[in-house]
Formats: structure tokens, sequence, C-alpha cells
């Protein structure tokens, strides 16, 4: 259960290589027992942030407050957390089963109820007790990952921190451990932090995400929030195929855009006089219209190409004023469009866009 | 493309001549030291142990060997202690001049062997110390430990440092750390660098030659009775620390695979 509390804090945290600034004066609340992901592209700061989370980088300013303790001083060995490695970090001189028992070995746990708790995490993680005997190098990817989980789960850490664990699994390994990692997390009730650049992984599993760039978060929201309501074009960008119109508000009551105007007050927000904004519609929200349909806003196009995209079919049209637009549609709903280089009616309503007004 | 016949059989015939090229040699010190003429001459008219009993009984041959094996132990024992914390040092921290230290420390290799003796000699002499085989452990140490630490650093490098953090994140020590991964895991290339370490000490000749002062290692002994006062003893000895060396290798097999065999034993428990 996600609890209000923050179990984790970062109070204006600042990391410094040399003269090159990687955290830019960094808050956080990270709630007990919740699924909290840092999103962003590499170089962002984000691999950064997690070695100081769990005690490998040192801060070079600020604090970061575990409960209502201060442990940014407070080096990796001693700290009440845990992070799974991108690679792994598996002990290749150990068999599976001391490898998940490593922890409790450092806690001199005794040698029957270390080999009790790794079989029983052996079957939370599905995987067979007859593994425990196996060597690291006989595990496949998938079962190499639950290996490392287990290890993790075996510190029984305050919080469980992750670094890119699936990125080097195939597609299909990648989406079922997405599904079993949020159902562990139900599970066990702990509170995980997860870092990844995909997107996909983030939506699918988070309670909460945050989109970090060049040092600083940009947006910390649930998933729809940041999907249907970014804050930035970086957000809006980052966050998957998007269509942005360039507006300007000419007396606060109207958004101008070359190839669109939209009445104030019908998105969400207003620009004062003058102002200028990005207004947003995803492609999903983008429709062919017949002549007997009246979306709020209609825009006159001519369709370019055409892409398969599994379930979806991609459409890019081109704005009589030269702005290319992405429209998706279901598959099943594809016969509607016309043929490539045809004149086509693209429609939308107001309730389906965005402003953002820090272009 | 699968090899021709032809091919295969000049391979095969090629192969025999570089084995035969590189043995002989060895094969012919090992009928001399079993001849029991004073001189070689084919064919062998009478086979004798005669030399090895001499080479046994003999007080300065144990002297020498065991000047040998002195000066190779230590140098062994220390070679790789330097070899493991240079390794480390190499492989895991960043630090200013790392890569200009590393090939500093990586020079003396380059140097030929009798630069490098007369060199340390004349540096024992100005700094008075009088050169004995004590002398010699650090000529050899000069020359030997880059060559461990080298080897012991490419297996530095080839492992992952994620599994020193993972380990210290799970709460270990630094102490606990270096027993439970980075010994385990840097193993093989500390037995490998102490093999070198000891076969190289044991071996040499140029180092010792200007090192050792008034005593004698095996095969500056070897050397000085080739050129003057030669006895069978000589190809006796030769065999003999060939011999001892073929058991050191041997003896380094059966350590490791014993390691394996009881780690394997611990894994199935």
């Amino acid at each position: 259960m996600v609890s209000s509390d923050p179990i984790l804090r970062l109070e204006g945290v600042v990391k410094k290589f040399g003269a090159f600034t990687a955290l830019h004066g960094v808050d956080l609340e990270i709630r007990e027992g919740e699924f909290f992901t840092i999103v962003g592209p590499s170089g962002s700061g984000k691999s950064t942030m997690i070695r100081l989370l769990v005690g490998m980088d040192e801060v070079t300013d600020g604090a970061i407050w575990l409960r209502d303790q201060r442990i940014e001083a407070m080096p990796a060995n001693l700290r009440p957390t845990c992070m799974v490695f991108q690679s792994l970090a598996l002990f290749p001189h150990m068999s599976v089963g001391q490898n998940i028992e490593f922890p409790l070995k450092l806690r001199k746990v005794a040698s029957s109820a270390r080999k009790e708790r790794a079989l029983e995490l052996l079957d939370l993680l599905r995987l067979p007790r007859d593994y425990y005997d196996k060597r690291i190098s006989q595990c496949s990817g998938g079962e190499k990952q639950r290996v490392a989980l287990a290890r993790a789960l075996a510190f029984d850490p305050e919080i469980l921190f992750f670094d890119e664990p699936l990125s080097a699994l195939d597609y299909r390994l990648r989406k079922t451990l997405e599904k079993e990692l949020k159902n562990l997390h139900q599970r066990t009730g702990k509170t995980f932090v997860y870092i990844t650049h995909s997107l996909e992984e983030a939506m699918v599993m988070s309670d909460r995400i945050a989109i970090m760039k060049a040092g600083h978060f940009e947006q910390i929201a649930v998933a729809d929030e940041i999907y249907g309501r970014p804050v930035s074009r970086f957000v809006a960008e980052f966050m998957g195929e998007v269509n942005l119109f360039e507006v300007t508000s000419r007396d606060g009551t109207t958004l101008e855009s070359p190839c669109l105007t939209v009445k104030s007050g019908t998105t969400n927000e207003s620009l004062p006089a003058g102002g200028n904004g990005l207004l947003m519609v995803r492609p999903e929200f983008i429709r062919f219209c017949g002549e007997d349909e009246s979306p709020d806003y209609r825009i006159k196009g001519r369709l370019l190409e055409e892409y398969a995209l599994g379930s979806r079919i991609q459409y890019e049209v081109e704005t009589e004023t030269g702005q290319i637009l992405t429209v998706e549609k279901l598959r099943q709903d594809r016969a509607s469009s016309g043929d490539i280089g045809s004149e086509v009616m693209l429609g939308f309503d107001a309730a389906r866009t965005h402003l953002i007004k820090d272009t | 493309m699968p090899a021709s016949r032809s091919t295969r059989i000049v391979l095969f015939v090629y192969g025999l001549l570089v084995i035969g090229l590189l043995y002989l040699p060895l094969v012919s010190v090992g009928f001399a030291s079993v001849s029991r003429a004073r001189y070689l001459s084919f064919p062998i008219k009478k086979y004798s142990s005669k030399w090895y009993a001499e080479a046994l009984a003999s007080g300065t041959v144990r002297d020498l060997l065991w000047t040998s094996l002195s000066v190779a132990v230590i140098v062994t024992i220390l070679s790789v202690i330097i070899a493991f914390f240079g390794a480390l040092a190499f492989a895991r921290y960043e630090w200013r001049y790392r890569t200009t230290f590393q090939k500093l420390i990586l020079l003396p290799i380059f140097f030929p062997q009798t630069v490098l003796g007369l060199a340390l000699l004349m540096w024992f002499n100005s700094l008075g110390v009088i050169p004995s085989w004590k002398t010699a452990v650090v000529a050899h140490l000069v020359w030997i430990a880059p060559i461990a630490t080298l080897i012991v650093a490419i297996r530095a490098y080839s492992f992952d440092p994620a599994l020193e953090e993972a380990a210290r994140d799970m709460g270990a020590s630094t102490p606990t750390i270096l027993k439970e991964i980075t010994l385990p895991l840097l193993m093989p290339g500390l037995i490998s660098a102490g093999l070198f370490a000891f076969l190289l000490s044991w071996g040499n000749f140029p180092l010792s030659l200007f090192a050792t002062g008034a005593d004698s290692t095996l095969p500056e002994w070897l050397y000085a009775k080739m050129v003057s006062g030669y006895s069978p003893l000589v190809p006796t000895l030769g065999i003999m620390s060939v011999v001892a060396s073929l058991f050191l290798i041997l003896a380094a097999f059966a350590i490791a695979w014993l390691v394996q065999t009881i780690r394997d034993s611990k894994a199935a428990q």
C-alpha cells in the first residue's frame, strides 16, 4: 500500500564531477511502498542519482533523508537499502543458493535458516528449488534476473533500487518481467525505485514517474498526467509521438497558429495577451473527418505516408501551412483514410488538447 | 573450407619439425646427463646414474639449489603481493598520472636484463650494499613484479567492478569484499602470476650474474662450469632444474583443480 509519508527525501542535492554539474539541486519525495520510476535519456543524470541514493557516490551538496535519518554521508554497506544492478552483478564463483544467501551470511544467519530463506525466495520468484545448487553460468537471462531479485529481497531492504535491470533482455522477456516486477511489488509491499530510459517500462509498472533532463526533474507525476498534461516540450516529446502547434495569444481570448485558431478557455490553461505556448494533441486523438462530422477543430491536409505499427497504423499528414502532423488509428479503423497523396480533413476536440505554457 | 590432404600432411610435418627443434636440445642434455663418459659422444657407450647420485650427495649442489629456491620463493611471494595491489590500483581506481605510472612501472620489462643488472649493481655499490642473494631478490623483483602485475591486471580488468559494489551494497566491509569476492575472482590470475614469477626467477641468469655477489644461483653455476671446468654434473643439474619446474607446473594445476573441486562440492552441499 502506498502511504502518504515519504520514506526518502532529497533536499537540494547537487553532484559535481570536476567542473561538470550532473545534478542541480534536486528535491524529491518518495512515498513509503510506492513504485517510483525515474526516466530520462542517457546523460540526464539518472545513474548519478541512483548511485547517490544507494551510497556509492557522495553528494557535493544537499541532504538525503531516509524517514527521519540523514543518510547522505552514510556508506553503502551501512544503508538499509539494496540495488539490483544493470549487469545484475551476480557472483560467478558462487552457486545460485550462495548468491541469494550472501546478504544473510554477512549478517551471520545460521546456514539452515539461510537455506530455508533462499528456498522460499526461489519459490516466490518461481524458480525451481533445484536451482539452489546451479552455477550462475547455467542460468538463462531471465533466470539470472530472478536470482538477482531474490538476492536483493534476501537482504530485506527498506527500499529496493533498480538500475535498468531489464535493458539487456529481449522484448518478450522484458514484457514478462515487467509484469512480474509489478506483481512482486504488490506482493512484497516494499518501496521500489526504478531507473530506466524506457518510457514503456515506466508506464507499465510505476505509481509515479519522474522525468529527468540535464540534471533536474522536469516533471514528477502519475503516468496519465505526464502523458496527457506534460509541462514542457521535452516531456511531451519524450513521452511518445505528439503534435505540437506553436500558438500565440493575440488578445488573451484566442490562440493562433498558422494552421489553427483556438478559443482561449477551451483548453486547460490560457495565455496572457502576446504570450506564446504549445498546443498539444496526441496522434490517437486526431481523426479523419467526413462531411457529416463536426469536431471542435478541423485542419485540411494531404496524406504523405502510412506506417504499419503492428496493432496500430500511423499516418503523416502535411497541412496547407506545411506542418507535418502525426495521426494514429487502430488497425481495425484503417479504412477511412484514403490514398497516399490525397486530400484529407483532420479533426480533434478541444477537450483532447493541452496547452504547454513553457516553450 | 577444410584443408586438403596434402596441406594437412605438410602442416603435420612442419609441426613435428618445430617441436623437434624446441625439444631436441633438451633431449641431448638429458643424454649427456646419463652418460658415464665425461664428454658426450653418440652413441652413448655406457649409461649411468652416477652423476645424479653425485649431484644429490654434493654440498655445493645443495647450496646452489637452496639459494635459487630461496630467491625464487621470496620473489614469487613478493611479486604476487605487489601484483595483486598494483593490478587493483590500475583496474579499479582513477587517479592522476595513472596511465603514465602504469607505463613507467612496466618499462623495466623492455630493458635488456644485462643493462638492468649492471645498473642495479652500480646502484647497490653506490648505496654501500654488499651484493648477495638478497640483492638478487631485489633485482629479480624489478623485472618480474611488473610482469606479474600485468598478468593479474588482465584478470582484474576483465571482472565487473559492480560485483564488488554489489557486495558492499549488501553490507560487506572492505576486508569481507576482498576475501569473498576479489580474491576468489582474481585467484586464477594470482596463480598464473606466481607460477611465472617462480619460473622466471628460478631460471634467471643475467640479473643474478650482476646482483648475487659471492652467492651463486643454479643458472650462474651452470654457466660458470660451462666456461671452465665442465663436468656431466652440468647437464645433470640442468635436467634436475627442468624437472623441478615441471613439478611446480603440475603442482599448480593440481592446486587449481583441487580448489575447483572443493568449490563445486561446497556448492553441491
